[in-house]
């Protein structure tokens, strides 16, 4: 830039504006008056509401929590709660077993349906074709409820279970099958399988680099198998050995019990500071370039504002309420919380789990049996029982996730480039090589995000199972909030549950996706 | 409920494994097979192939047998979905006022015969190779179906069915086969009919003659409505809580009668689409036809469904002219304001009417002065088009347009307003005017005409580079995209009530629009939000470089283009919208799903009666989302997205 233009730009902007007319005040204004109208809009509205809430006499609150309710559950990790927060947190296990075994099921059907469709087998493919179109364009609630129906019709519950007996039960009361399940020295064998996972990561990595310098095939990630196989067949017998892990989580959680909830509320502004200095640092390390720091703009400016009120909105938050201080606590603790019917808190449990005499075998396997027939618990405690609600919402959500999950499957694959099997084939490798080292590995990036969000969905979509009376934590909300008037509160717990789900969700995928990417130059 | 299209995979019919992105029109187009070539390429090509074929083919031989059995069981009492079509479509409207029915349905065929005739045809249509192995798959499938339903129970005379120890008695396998001689002979005729076009037309003539769907689908309807004068469907009917079943006669008039009128209508308005085609009809029709579908769902909702009891004193004295008030004085401001020459003068007075639009609210707040809320909004309305006059300066002619444009917002305003504040005539038992399969369409209509400029306007201020709108927008996105819907819909049905002032209250149907308006708004706002993401920076530098104001950037460069790349995804978002109108039975509306899983099994005559409606509903909706999710695949193969 010469002396003369440097001349003519300061002039500029020493003339400015008018404020009416400054872009950068009306720009604030705006957003201001619109930040304004918004909280006076919320603010009208809670008035609003406290008022409507008074004159109907409920009071608002968290107590309810704690207090009794008076119905049971149908099926859950404890179906006879004694209190409102027992019986959400039974529905919110619900709901997360539900969410769980549902995307392990339906990433399996999905992946194989979508394969099937670009089979070159013309059955297959019409197959396939068929489910996803069936799936997909009839809704999630219809498909539950219908499936809901259709168990209700099967023939009821006889001595011998149909169709095979010990192993497979189906009646109108639900499905049985095997279940496999953690025993007795389980969290003892788990020590042994992190210790053989470190083992076989060293191990993996020496062959990895043993590849990389001879080029010879080295096979890390099964010798990574095959040194946690060992590990873990050894534990299966020796795992008591570790019986003494337990004292030191007991003492962990005496520790903690030892604390005032003042620490706490000075760790979690530690850590509100923390995390707001660490974050601003970080965004002005990204602005910063050889040449020196750039200019922040009002918009960079704004971020780092916004970054240190969010802390400062915690550290408030923190310091006013001390209960939730001291539910931390107690949670982390050895205390436990009483309406939650939790005995210790998380190091408690831990060193009870870890605890000495734990000698027996880590997973066990429970065939199905029959207790009673033609009434409700009619499929015993030994095998895993799907009752009919909980298996109507588990395969609706299954199937219709799935559907849409091979048109993930199949639209990441037909998006690798020809060139690449062309290439890949020019080369001569084989085709399942092909499949697995050059068209998935591409593929999977494609699939990966869409493949997140249906994750999400089925998640949410689980929340259906107020349809069919099954507890998961929306059902079991409306039982609450119908004994007790607290629609509120239990709207707001149903949202941070599944806000959480889906913040879990997106930073397991996030983490996958990061890993996945490419590396450009 | 994610969205069922996927870009990628919707644009792509290339059946090889790894094809990549074959692009079908210029694909050099592959002679007919014989069949032998077919089977042994498709089915046997390699071992392995043939087990897939081989153990596929009986398992989905199993499932259609099981399906079939099902859902021609004897067991089935499909009288159940027949008798109650009516509360299954819509509920309790009463019957004397079904012609209201009627209207709205002849509107919506005769505006979509006139889109058809105007805007289709220009597609080649059917192909007979596809036409006749249609007719040879779908012969064969009725043949198949045939073999592989079981054998039919043996009934006494009294229609009682025979049963012994083991359980019911069924006719023998041959005997069933001759008795469902009918269905041999339908299969004959479409397999006859197949194959006859096949071999009479030549390879080159197959592929290249084509059948134009439009009029194929008016003669199926054709065929369809003949059918129901001549063909004895059975007349069913639940009249005045009486249950009517006659298996044996032609459906009843009040049937047939008016399905032929919209045939009728059909053939008439395609007609008269295409004739205005012919004839050149420009911009202008097609622009009055876009603003008749965009208006229609309020009249025929507000106006022909509700028939409301207008006060016609009320209305000359109060309505008109205050409708007539703000059309004039705010043309008046527009026209003052719209004159390039007004500078400094015209955003005061913008920014003084904005003032006395929020103050009519706080003034509204504190009780100072009563006002019609109508008018408070109006003032609202005229505020926000003066702000936004300068961006419409110019000529006169374009400044007459705005005038004219501001007239017609003003009188739809008041019309609908005033509509809407006077009550029904039509009287129904239920507390909705409306329900079944109408509440679910409604309810999806309304849905998708409020969330569409919400989700548009969330979208540009996510992206928007004012921190405090981005950060407003992306919380609600968030955090409505973070819930699942249901909880959405609870609070809007359940608490909703609470946060509203003293004597306003909302109806189960609006408050469950407004929470579906939200979920889907935030929804489409990620759509939208990906195509303006797609947009060159170049586009804005150049609308810069020409002087267009940030407003008129954003609707007339950016906006456009954006959307054009967001159709396939809005359509997918729509088709989701439509299935997610389901869970409208779970917060006690009493739409198609409810009927059919609460309210007929609730019948005397079919207590119980569950699985029949349930199919029905399935199937249904099937049809719909179905033919969505096909007409969005041929659209975006048309608009060429991600071809460019």
């Amino acid at each position: 830039m010469s002396n003369t233009d440097q001349a003519t730009l300061a002039a500029t902007q020493a003339r400015r504006p008018p404020f009416y007319r400054d872009a950068t005040v009306l720009k604030w204004l705006a957003q201001v008056v619109a930040l304004l109208l918004v909280l006076f809009t919320l603010f009208f509205l809670a008035t609003q509401a406290q008022g409507n809430l008074e004159e109907k006499k409920i009071a608002t609150g968290f107590d309810f929590l704690g207090t009794a309710l008076g119905s049971d559950l149908g099926s859950g990790i404890d179906t006879d709660p004694h209190t409102s927060g027992r019986a959400l947190l039974s529905g919110a296990v619900n709901t997360i077993r539900l969410a769980i075994g549902g995307i392990i099921a339906a990433t399996i059907l999905g992946v194989l349906v979508g394969v099937g469709r670009l089979s070159s087998n013309w059955v297959v493919k019409r197959m396939c074709s068929v489910f996803v179109e069936t799936m997909r364009n009839i809704p999630l609630l219809v498909q539950i409820i219908l499936i809901f129906v259709v168990i209700a019709s099967l023939p009821r519950v006889e001595a011998v279970g149909e169709p095979i007996h010990g192993w497979l039960h189906l009646s109108n009361k639900g499905v049985s099958i095997p279940r496999v399940h953690i025993s007795d020295g389980f969290y003892q064998w788990l020590v042994f399988l992190l210790i053989g996972a470190l083992v076989g990561r060293w191990v993996m990595r020496r062959r990895l680099r043993l590849h990389d310098d001879t080029g010879r095939e080295t096979y890390p990630v099964l010798s990574f198998a095959a040194v946690l196989g060992a590990f873990a067949a050894v534990g299966w017998f020796a795992h008591p050995i570790f019986g003494w892990v337990g004292a030191i989580f007991g003492l962990v959680a005496d520790i903690i019990d030892s604390l005032s909830q003042t620490v706490v509320q000075a760790v979690i502004s530690a850590l509100a500071v923390a995390a707001a200095v660490w974050w601003i640092r970080r965004f002005l390390a990204r602005r910063r370039t050889p040449a020196g720091l750039t200019k922040l703009t009002d918009d960079d400016r704004f971020r780092i504002i916004f970054a240190a009120a969010g802390s400062a909105v915690v550290i408030v938050v923190a310091v006013t309420v001390p209960s939730l201080s001291s539910v931390l606590l107690d949670l982390a603790g050895g205390r436990g919380i009483d309406w939650l019917r939790f005995d210790n808190g998380f190091f408690g449990w831990l060193s009870e789990k870890f605890g000495n005499g734990r000698t027996g075998a880590p997973i066990d396997v429970k065939r199905p049996d029959i207790e009673q027939l033609g009434n409700f618990p009619n499929y015993g405690p030994s095998g895993l029982n799907l009752t009919q609600g909980l298996a109507a919402v588990y395969f609706g959500v299954v199937l219709y996730t799935a559907g849409f999950i091979a048109e993930i499957v199949r639209g990441g694959i037909l998006a690798v480039p020809k060139g690449q099997t062309e290439a890949a084939q020019a080369v001569g490798l084989r085709r399942v090589t092909m499949l697995r080292r050059v068209i998935l590995p591409q593929a999977f990036r494609v699939i990966l995000p869409p493949l997140g969000n249906q994750y999400l969905n089925l998640t949410k979509n689980t929340s259906l199972a107020i349809a069919i009376g099954y507890t998961d934590i929306v059902q079991v909300g409306q039982t609450v909030y119908n004994q007790t008037g607290k629609t509120l509160e239990v709207v707001a717990i149903w949202m941070l549950f599944y806000l959480a789900c889906s913040l879990t969700i997106s930073v397991v995928v996030n983490f996958f996706n990061v890993r996945m990417k490419i590396v450009e130059r | 409920m994610g969205l069922p299209m996927d870009p990628v995979a919707a644009n792509v019919d290339a059946v090889e494994p790894w094809a990549g992105e074959a692009e079908p029109a210029q694909k050099p187009e592959e002679p007919s097979l014989s069949a032998r070539q077919w089977v042994r390429q498709n089915l046997f090509s390699t071992p392995f192939n043939s087990v897939l074929t081989v153990v596929f083919g009986l398992f989905s031989l199993l499932v259609a047998r099981g399906l079939l059995n099902f859902t021609f069981s004897e067991e089935r009492e499909w009288d159940a979905v027949r008798t109650n079509l009516r509360l299954l479509f819509t509920h309790a409207y009463p019957e004397e006022q079904y012609i209201r029915i009627w209207v709205c349905v002849g509107t919506i065929v005769v505006l979509a015969g006139l889109s058809v005739g105007l805007l289709a045809g220009r597609g080649r249509g059917v192909s007979m190779k596809k036409l006749s192995l249609n007719l040879i798959g779908v012969g064969s499938a009725v043949a198949l179906g045939v073999v592989l339903r079981e054998p039919s129970v043996l009934k006494d005379a009294d229609g009682e069915v025979l049963r012994d120890d083991d359980g019911v008695l069924r006719e023998s396998f041959a005997a069933a086969m001759a008795d469902r001689w009918a269905w041999w002979l339908a299969a004959a005729v479409l397999v006859g009919a197949g194959a006859a076009l096949w071999h009479l037309l030549g390879d080159e003539r197959r592929r290249k003659t084509f059948v134009p769907s439009v009029e194929m689908f008016v003669a199926l309807v054709g065929l369809l409505v003949a059918s129901a004068w001549v063909y004895p469907w059975g007349h069913y009917a639940f009249a005045d809580g009486e249950f009517i079943a006659e298996p044996g006669r032609t459906v009843a008039m009040t049937t047939k009668l008016p399905w032929t009128v919209m045939w009728v209508l059909l053939i008439a308005a395609i007609a008269t689409g295409r004739q205005l085609r012919r004839a050149g009809a420009g911009g202008g029709v097609r622009v009055a036809l876009n603003l008749a579908w965009l208006l229609s769902p309020f009249v025929l909702y507000w106006v022909v469904l509700r028939d409301p009891a207008l006060d016609w004193g009320r209305v000359a004295t109060v309505d008109i002219p205050l409708a007539v008030l703000f059309a004039v004085g705010g043309a008046a401001v527009l026209w003052l304001l719209t004159d390039p020459r007004i500078g400094e003068l015209g955003r005061i007075i913008a920014t003084g009417l904005v003032g006395v639009a929020a103050f009519n609210w706080v003034a509204a707040f504190f009780g100072w002065y009563s006002m019609l809320q109508k008018v408070r909004l109006s003032f609202l309305l005229l505020a926000l088009a003066a702000l936004l006059a300068h961006n419409f300066a110019g000529e006169r002619a374009q400044r007459l347009r705005l005038l004219g444009g501001w007239a017609a917002v003003t009188a739809v305003f008041h019309y609908m307003a005033t509509i809407m504040n006077t009550p029904s005539t039509v009287e129904t038992p239920t507390e909705a005017l409306i329900g079944g399969f109408a509440v679910t369409v409604i309810v999806a209509v309304f849905t998708l005409l409020f969330s569409f400029p919400l989700g548009v306007l969330l979208a540009l201020a996510r992206t928007s580079k004012l921190p405090i709108f981005r950060v407003l927008a992306t919380s609600f996105i968030e955090v409505i995209r973070g819930v699942p819907l249901i909880t959405i819909l609870i609070f809007c049905a359940v608490i909703l009530k609470l946060f509203l002032p003293d004597g306003m209250s909302i109806s189960l149907i609006a408050a469950a629009t407004l929470g579906y308006t939200f979920f889907s708004a935030a929804y489409l706002a990620e759509n939208v939000r990906g195509g303006l993401q797609s947009i060159r920076r170049g586009q804005f530098e150049a609308s810069d470089a020409v002087g267009l104001t940030g407003v008129q950037r954003t609707v007339f460069i950016v906006l456009p283009q954006a959307l054009r790349v967001s159709i396939p995804p809005l359509v997918g978002q729509m088709i989701a919208t439509f299935k997610e109108t389901s869970l409208l039975a779970i917060i006690g509306i009493f739409d198609l799903l409810r009927m059919a899983n609460s309210v007929i099994p609730a019948q005397t005559q079919f207590l119980g009666v569950k699985r029949e409606g349930l199919l029905f509903v399935c199937l249904v909706y099937w049809i719909f989302a179905y033919s969505m999710s096909k007409h969005s695949q041929r659209l975006e193969k048309k608009l060429g997205v991600g071809e460019r």
